[in-house]
């Protein structure tokens, strides 16, 4: 096969959820389209890596040295959240009222793929603290085992600094049935339940 | 519970078949060397999904192949299943499928095949170190419940990135690992001590039939720390190691580092016993494999590699009588010379030569 199509399929191929199968049929896709709009496809692709990069004050992504949300006067820079990527960002500000600010960690604590807190941005973390002013954090990292590791390491890193540390609650999916529900959400569910009356 | 059809492609030096295995089982003859212990391990393979004798999938891969692939058809009273698995060695892709359908968790398909192994190795789970004990009781727990194999993922997890953190010194993540551990861990603490308590009695009621003489005091315990079953006590537990831990670069306690103490008239068997009486408590604890597995669901089957090589004729006898008196169930024995099988056993017997199983006669002849 011709060089420049095997490179194509292979740099597909890694992406997620693409095999090598997939992989081959977007190439010939590609391969069967007018060049312009290939052209453009690459031309995104290229400005993507370019202009975007993480925001310097809260690693969120940002074609901007400052990011919208940091940039934001009206938002409560005493309330920061703190995600392992920018995707669940996105979710958070579309799903929910939110009106504080976030720190992206760019992970979570894995020890045993090498990754520890100088490979998170927890260098941001403690410049926040340092500069003053935080009254919440709320730690919305992924309910993994590692995702939950990643908040323990933070909430001892804050214990005494006199600012509320909050985690997302876990608990019952709406619109499910109780019956379908595992036994350890149920028990958090259970932990974590509210005062109605 | 047996199996009706077993097919293999790539697996170990067993040339590519499909075969459907008689309802008895059947007795797999042929000189050593020649694959019996291979279609074994190809039969125990979808207990667990993985090999028997603790091999990789990359070596019980046909020398030269690509990958394996092996099915097997699954009946019980009410029901038929095929379990299946797909390996690919390049980039070590393993696929399981149920029904031809991969599960959501890989632990949803462990289940629908049991069946319980006697190895040559076995007398190692007496004389050996305690790993081949602790791995012993997973592996009948997890077959038990599954919520033991869940919990016993989970604890692994939590265990490897705290030790990794200790390796790389960062003392302060390893502790944030510290919550699944104790959550996962006292879960596995405290099944594995409800599990001994059932278990001693038909420990020594196994041993006693086996025939052992004066092994009436025989018995099963559990060796660990017995406030580990309280996930609350951990912290306190954790922090007291802390400091050896830290030089260790390892997580010093917990059920990783528990053991089951077999003994005989108060005596551990693994310091004292004889080799006989060792040989006989290792039967005596995969019996209680047996019972353990046929408490959840039909009988499961049978396979008994050289199972009785090493044995005097009288525990042969007594071991086969024992198997006989469990119940009726699929039993799958290899063997080298068809003398060296005690006589309640009677199968069909198959050959096995260079990797290939050819259906040979009816019986054991006397
Ligand atoms: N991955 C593999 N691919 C091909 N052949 C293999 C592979 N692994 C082991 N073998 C071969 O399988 C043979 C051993 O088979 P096995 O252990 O089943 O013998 P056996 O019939 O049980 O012998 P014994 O009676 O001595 O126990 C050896 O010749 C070995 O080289
Ligand atoms: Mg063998
Ligand atoms: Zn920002």
């Amino acid at each position: 096969m011709v060089g420049a199509i095997d490179e194509l399929i292979t740099e597909l191929a890694r992406l997620p959820g693409i095999g090598r199968k997939t992989a081959q049929r977007l190439t010939f896709h590609l391969l069967q389209q007018p060049s312009d709009q290939v052209s453009r496809l690459a031309a995104a692709l290229t400005g993507v890596v370019e202009r975007v990069r993480p925001c310097g004050e809260c690693g969120n992504l940002s074609e901007v040295e400052q990011c919208g949300i940091c940039s934001d006067p009206t938002r409560d820079g005493a309330l920061l959240c703190i995600v392992e990527e920018p995707s669940t960002v996105s979710v958070v500000e579309k799903a929910t009222s939110f009106r504080g600010r976030y720190l992206v960690l760019g992970g979570r604590l894995s020890p045993i793929d090498g990754i520890g807190p100088e490979q998170l941005r927890m260098g941001l973390l403690r410049r926040r603290i340092e500069a003053g002013g935080l009254r919440e954090v709320i730690l919305a990292t992924n309910p993994s085992l590692e995702g939950e590791a990643t908040s323990t390491y933070i909430q001892q890193l804050l214990a005494g600094k006199g600012i509320r540390v909050t985690r997302l609650a876990r608990g019952l999916p709406v619109g499910g049935d109780l019956e379908y529900v595992d036994g350890v959400t149920l028990s958090h569910a259970l932990q974590a339940r509210q005062e109605v009356s | 519970m047996r199996a009706e059809r077993i097919a293999a492609r790539g697996f170990r030096n067993l040339v590519d078949f499909d075969l459907t295995l008689p309802p008895a089982g059947a007795v797999f003859l042929g000189p050593n060397g020649h694959g019996k212990t291979n279609l074994l391990e190809l039969l125990y393979y979808p207990v667990l999904f993985r090999s028997l004798r603790g091999a990789m999938d990359s070596e019980v891969t046909r020398f030269g192949d690509s990958g394996f692939q092996l099915e097997l058809v699954v009946r019980t009273p009410d029901s038929r299943c095929v379990v299946g698995t797909t390996f690919i060695a390049l980039g070590k892709r393993k696929q399981i499928t149920v029904d031809g359908v991969p599960p959501e968790r890989r632990i949803d398909a462990v289940g629908q095949w049991l069946a319980v192994a006697f190895l040559p190795t076995d007398l190692a789970l007496v004389q050996g170190p305690a790993t081949g004990r602790r791995q012993y009781l997973d592996r009948v727990l997890s077959l038990s419940s599954p919520t033991y194999l869940r919990t016993l993922a989970r604890y692994r997890l939590a265990l490897a990135q705290r030790n990794a953190a200790l390796r790389r010194g960062e003392f302060r993540v390893a502790t944030a690992f510290d919550g699944p551990l104790a959550t996962h861990g006292a879960g596995l603490v405290r099944q594995r001590y409800e599990w001994v308590t059932r278990a001693r009695g038909w420990f020594a009621d196994e041993c006693e039939r086996i025939g052992e003489p004066n092994t009436s005091a025989a018995d099963l315990t559990y060796r660990g720390k017995e406030e580990l079953i309280d996930p609350e006590r951990w912290p306190l537990i954790l922090a007291e190691c802390a400091g050896g831990d830290q030089q260790r670069r390892a997580t010093s306690v917990g059920p990783h580092r528990d053991d089951l103490v077999l003994s005989l008239g108060g005596r551990s068997l693994r310091e004292f016993g004889s080799t006989g009486q060792q040989r006989s408590a290792a039967l005596a604890l995969k019996l209680c494999e047996l019972r353990a597995l046929g408490e959840r669901q039909t009988a499961p089957a049978l396979l008994l590699d050289d199972a009785f090589a090493e044995l005097d004729r009288g525990r042969q006898e007594r071991f086969a009588r024992r198997l006989h008196e469990s119940g009726p169930r699929q039993i799958f024995v290899t063997t080298p010379r068809l003398d060296e099988l005690p006589r309640p056993l009677e199968l069909p017997i198959w050959s096995v030569r260079d990797g290939t199983i050819t259906q040979a006669g009816e019986g054991v002849p006397s």
